[in-house]
């Protein structure tokens, strides 16, 4: 059975349809890269699968419960704060622009999730903190403010606090799009490694070597739908759509 | 030629210390109060109903373009005959309060919209409730964003506590103006009052620069 | 309510000559403290420093007295110093040399925002230094300054209130007398907040439309 299922999954802003019905199932520690141009519906399907957006049809469904909405008497209606705020917690994400609390130490990015939505007490948190951070190369930045850190490092204390929670499923959203090319590498390194381990995960990402290393499947999205998915090597060798042709001949390889 | 007699400041050195302790005590009442009141009625901007933001700049507006000491005024000669009775020094806080409150409410709106949103939606994916992700994450930053305007509206504020002489509260500019009626020592009295004032606002200037310091910016 | 519009149409004119001169009062010392101001901003900005370090004494000193307090200073020292002046001129006084330090420290921060560069560039094109501040640096400055000169102009008028306690007759001062007349303590003070309150938020509303004016050109 499939960790996440999302069906006929549609959201607009105003007159604008970004997701015209997505239909996508990963598998318990599958990796799954998706590409495509910007303005495809890449990002806003990540956000929508961590119900940072609400979205006006179809449904999202984690380790078999439907997610953010509920149906009462024949009435979708968006599920309560708290339960939104649990269902979010079964998803980790890592953002584009890193994202970390600026008034927080490396460790305590990472502990914030883990005391107060884990219900740790503060030494296992640090200990399960200070863990990660090793696992990503920064226990000795653990006690740095996210001003005092490069922007890979940023980025690598983000992946330790998404990866610390435990979650069923990573969201990883264009993580090296806001890095100088040198930086790159660390981060994609680090994901790498994690891969291996059998975390779920759905990478949208604008690095195609990357998405054909790191992952099992890749989806290629274009105008809101899926127009083609696979094996790396089928999407990468031998595209079938035009469109993706066009899109692989545009992204430098 | 006038000459100058210091002695007199010098007899009345406590009265004048005292004076200035208690300017400082009611600002820093007034600005504690101030800072609640600010930083309710900030958050109530974010609010999705109208009706609380409405209420919000209404206040903001009618306190900030009303004097300080027409408020102080009324609230000592007006309301207690609505029955609404407080004391001299109470009387003056809470004004000095409501007063700040609005200007603060300004202070706390531009340090939220400081805040990167960004930052708040990380909150979200790892679980935080609302009222967790504003507790957590958005009011740190936002106070140390707020920090430079909080300090010096808690300098004009002690300014502002001059005021509470005109109710025959004894603080610094009530003990000039009392010393300069009763010794005639004109100079004296408004040259220390003066000096004092400067030096405590540079004081004060100087410890916030040191408190910034401390809390580097994000 | 019928006691107290009596009452008013009887104080009509106390009311009217007080918000009158609390009008005169602030405009008066907004005008002639923003001249000031301007000349003490261009010279913390670029006089020599002899002249930088009195007018930075000057401006701290004024910035870091209570207004009340320069106030009943100057009502009480100015005639002691032989000047006889009466207590709205002592007002006036005061009030304007809190308006010209306020605008000095304002225009100085201005001054000092615009990219040296363009001193440098008047220079090559062979302006002395006066017409570069007129042509070049003080136009900017103005437009910038708008929001906080407005915003100085309603502190003023709040301030004028502290001229009650010297006795000079703004609306206040009025104020207070009517009601050594008739008690009427509730519905005065509220009148007069009320009327501040309409003063300055004409001034608020003017600002934002001149700052609109100016923001198009």
């Amino acid at each position: 059975m499939s960790l996440l299922s999302i069906h006929g999954l549609t959201k607009r802003f105003g007159a604008n349809e970004i997701l015209k019905g997505v239909d996508l199932d990963v598998d318990q520690g599958e990796v799954v890269s998706v590409i495509g141009s910007s303005g495809s519906g890449k990002t806003t399907l990540l956000r929508c699968v961590n119900l940072l957006e609400d979205f006006d049809g179809g449904e999202i469904i984690l380790d078999g419960v439907s997610i953010g909405y509920a149906t009462e008497n024949g009435r979708r209606r968006r599920v309560g704060e708290r339960e939104l705020a649990r269902q979010r917690s079964m998803t980790g994400m890592v953002f584009q622009s890193f994202n970390l609390f600026p008034h927080l130490t490396a460790i305590g990015n990472v502990m914030l999730g883990l005391v107060k939505v884990r219900r740790m007490n503060r030494a296992d948190a640090t200990v399960h903190a200070m863990s990660w951070l090793n696992r990503v190369g920064l226990s000795d930045r653990a006690h740095h403010l996210p001003g005092q850190l490069s922007g890979g490092q940023q980025q690598r204390v983000a992946i330790a606090r998404a990866f610390a929670m435990n979650p069923k499923l990573v969201l990883l959203d264009e993580i090296t799009s806001a890095l100088d090319p040198e930086l790159v590498g660390e981060v994609l390194g680090t994901i790498k490694s994690l891969a291996v381990e059998g975390t779920t995960m759905l990478i949208v990402t604008h690095e195609m070597r990357f998405a054909r290393d790191v992952s099992q499947r890749v989806v290629f999205m274009d105008g809101g739908r899926i127009a083609e998915q696979g094996p790396p090597a089928e999407i990468f060798n031998a595209p079938r759509v035009a469109r993706l042709r066009e899109f692989l001949g545009k992204a430098n390889m | 030629m006038y000459s100058f007699n210091f002695g007199v400041i010098e007899a009345n050195a406590d009265k004048f210390l005292y004076g200035l302790a208690l300017g400082l005590g009611l600002a820093l009442a007034a600005i504690v109060v101030g800072t609640l009141i600010g930083l309710a009625c900030a958050f109530a901007t974010r609010a999705r109903a109208r009706l609380p933001r409405m209420l919000v700049s209404g206040y903001v507006s009618a306190i900030r373009n009303t004097p300080l000491l027409v408020i102080v005024l009324f609230a000592y000669f007006a309301l207690p005959q609505i029955g609404i009775k407080l004391g001299k020094y109470e009387t003056f806080i809470v004004s000095l309060a409501i007063y700040s409150g609005a200007y603060l409410t300004e202070v706390f709106r531009a340090g939220l919209l400081g805040v990167p949103k960004g930052v708040v939606d990380a909150g979200r994916a790892i679980g935080l409730t609302g009222l967790q992700v504003a507790l957590h994450v958005i009011s740190p930053i936002m106070l140390r964003n707020s920090l430079p305007a909080l300090g010096s509206t808690f300098i004009s504020l002690f300014k502002d506590t001059s005021l509470a002489a005109v109710i025959a509260i004894p603080e610094l500019t009530y003990q000039a103006r009392k010393l300069n009626t009763e010794t005639f020592r004109v100079a004296e009295a408004w040259a220390t009052a003066s000096v004092l004032y400067l030096s405590t606002c540079l004081i004060i200037a100087a410890g916030l620069r040191q408190l910034e310091r401390r809390f580097p910016k994000f | 309510m019928e006691g107290f519009l009596h009452e008013l149409w009887v104080a009509r004119w106390a009311i009217g000559q007080g918000t009158l001169l609390t009008i005169q009062v602030s405009a008066f010392s907004i005008l002639l403290g923003s001249a000031l101001g301007m000349l003490g901003g261009v010279g913390l900005a670029y006089g020599p420093w002899p002249l930088r370090w009195l007018i930075r004494i000057l401006v701290d000193c004024i910035r870091g007295t209570p207004v009340l307090v320069l106030i009943l200073a100057s009502f009480y020292l100015l005639s002691f110093a032989g000047i006889n002046f009466t207590a709205i001129e002592s007002g006036l006084f005061s009030l304007t040399i809190f308006c010209a330090a306020h605008m000095a420290e304002v225009i100085r921060g201005a001054l000092q925002s615009i990219p040296g560069a363009q001193i440098d560039a008047g220079r090559a094109i062979g302006l002395t230094f006066l017409k570069i501040l007129t042509y070049v640096l003080l136009p900017q400055v103005a437009r910038q300054i708008l929001p906080v000169w407005v915003n100085t102009g309603a502190e003023l008028v709040k301030a004028s209130t502290l001229l009650s306690v010297i006795g000079a007759g703004e609306l206040l001062f009025r104020t207070q007398e009517i009601i050594g007349r008739n008690f009427m303590t509730l519905e005065f003070y509220g009148f007069c907040g009320v009327i501040y309150f309409l003063i300055n938020f004409a001034i608020e509303r003017l600002g934002k439309v001149a700052a609109r004016r100016f923001a198009l050109q």
